[in-house]
């Protein structure tokens, strides 16, 4: 597609607009799709960010965590993660917070955090459970990462037990996510899709908002 | 050799084909305005011109950020001109011969805005001129500064010297050490100079 194509395109607001206007005229709430990462700091940003800006409006996010993503054979994949760290740290400040960890975290050992809440109800209370899970990881402290106490968070915020994350449906239930990301558009997370428009969430917090309010999604 | 960053100084790494270098120009030379600082632009050769690819998901994604990201930030974006290999190449020289001139601000934002909104082509001398001439350079010395093989020979050391602090994409700012990789990092930078008390009072 020629830039000039993808430019004017990207100007074209109108049926994205309508299309929230048909959503609140039928009661219906606005979504943001949030594909994001339970090991990369930058996610946690995001989903923290963003919780934040759909407060107070009509709007849900749709959590979507996913395991496998980027580009394929990215030569800069290792040093794209130390980055991220480096990153994490300013993003954190952003928002009065303090990166706890000092290493890269592997994406399979917290690949249940994922199939968790690939698997649970979406609404506030899974995502009150994801904040809290991914406050935990980033911004607690850098020990071990031990299963235990995010059942503990889910007990308390979701109710019964975890999903059991060995199980077929939960990597099929990430997979699905990952394939969603892929048809989406976006090739990296955290990225967040609004009015079919997508974002990196964690580059574009504000302006997340700002579409937020040109679609009508205003805060009450 | 010279160690790659020390103290007070920025070393920017920018990219004439990289539209987000472009978002950065006018930003990342009011860092030398704000602070006490020694910035240092460093122009390096395309990542496309590096052997690296670029999926079409991403060109697509970038240039519609772009757009939105210019209409934030008051600045024209479209139409452009890819100034993929020659243009790029002799942006490159010039803009190492505007540093040494004292233009390099002039010659930055004006070549940048030739190549991403108004599609002047670079490949050619007219278009090259124009830009040139504009930030106050003189052709005949541009022009052998293209030719020069010495000038080349800094901008392989500018590329080479990102690939070697670990980066792969630009525009990135080097302080003591630290790498803010996307002009949307600027604040970041902005806040990391506050701290270490180099603004201008």
């Amino acid at each position: 597609m020629v830039p000039s194509l993808i430019m004017a395109i990207s100007t074209f607001t109108l049926p994205a607009r309508l299309a929230a206007a048909v959503r609140r005229a039928t009661g219906r709430s606005g979504t943001v799709e949030l594909f994001y990462a339970y090991d990369e700091p930058s996610s946690a940003y995001a989903l923290l960010e963003l919780a934040s800006t759909v407060q107070g409006r009509r709007v849900t996010i749709e959590l979507l965590p996913v395991v496998s993503r980027g580009i394929d054979g990215d030569s800069a994949l290792e040093r794209k993660r130390a980055y991220a760290l480096v990153d994490g740290r300013r993003l954190a400040r952003r928002i009065d917070r303090t990166m706890g960890r000092s290493e890269p975290v592997d994406p399979g050992r917290v690949a249940f955090l994922a199939a968790w809440t690939a698997l649970g109800p979406q609404g506030p209370d899974l995502q009150d459970f994801a904040v809290a899970a991914i406050e935990r990881l980033w911004f607690a402290g850098d020990g071990p990462i031990e299963r235990e106490p995010f059942a503990v968070l889910w007990r308390e915020m979701v109710g019964g037990e975890p999903p059991d994350e060995s199980s077929p449906a939960a990597g099929e239930a990430v997979r699905a996510n990952e394939r969603r990301m892929k048809r989406s558009g976006p090739y990296e997370t955290p990225a967040a899709k609004v009015g079919g428009r997508w974002d990196f969430a964690q580059d574009r917090p504000r302006q997340i908002g700002t579409w937020l309010d040109e679609l009508g999604w205003s805060r009450r | 050799m010279e160690p790659a960053v020390s103290d007070d100084r920025i070393d920017w790494f920018y990219s004439f084909r990289s539209p987000y270098s472009y978002l950065s120009g006018p930003r990342g030379f009011e860092l030398a305005d704000d602070y006490r600082v020694d910035l240092r632009f460093r122009g390096v050769i395309p990542m496309m011109m590096r052997g690296e690819s670029v999926p079409r998901s991403k060109r697509i994604h970038t240039i519609r950020d772009v757009k939105c990201e210019a209409r934030r930030l008051g600045m024209p974006f479209g139409p452009s001109h890819d100034p993929l290999g020659e243009g790029a190449t002799r942006c490159l020289a010039v803009s190492e011969y505007a540093n040494d001139q004292g233009r390099s601000r002039e010659f930055v934002l004006s070549a940048s805005t030739g190549i991403w909104a108004e599609a002047v082509d670079l490949t050619t001398d007219e278009g090259l001129r124009l830009v040139s001439e504009r930030a106050g350079l003189d052709w005949p010395g541009c022009l052998a500064a293209v030719r020069d093989p010495g000038i080349a020979e800094r901008v392989e050391a500018n590329t080479e010297e990102l690939v070697e602090i670990g980066h792969w994409g630009v525009p990135v700012f080097v302080f003591r050490g630290e790498q803010f990789w996307g002009q949307d990092r600027i604040d970041d930078l902005r806040l990391v100079l506050d701290d270490a008390g180099l603004r201008n009072a």
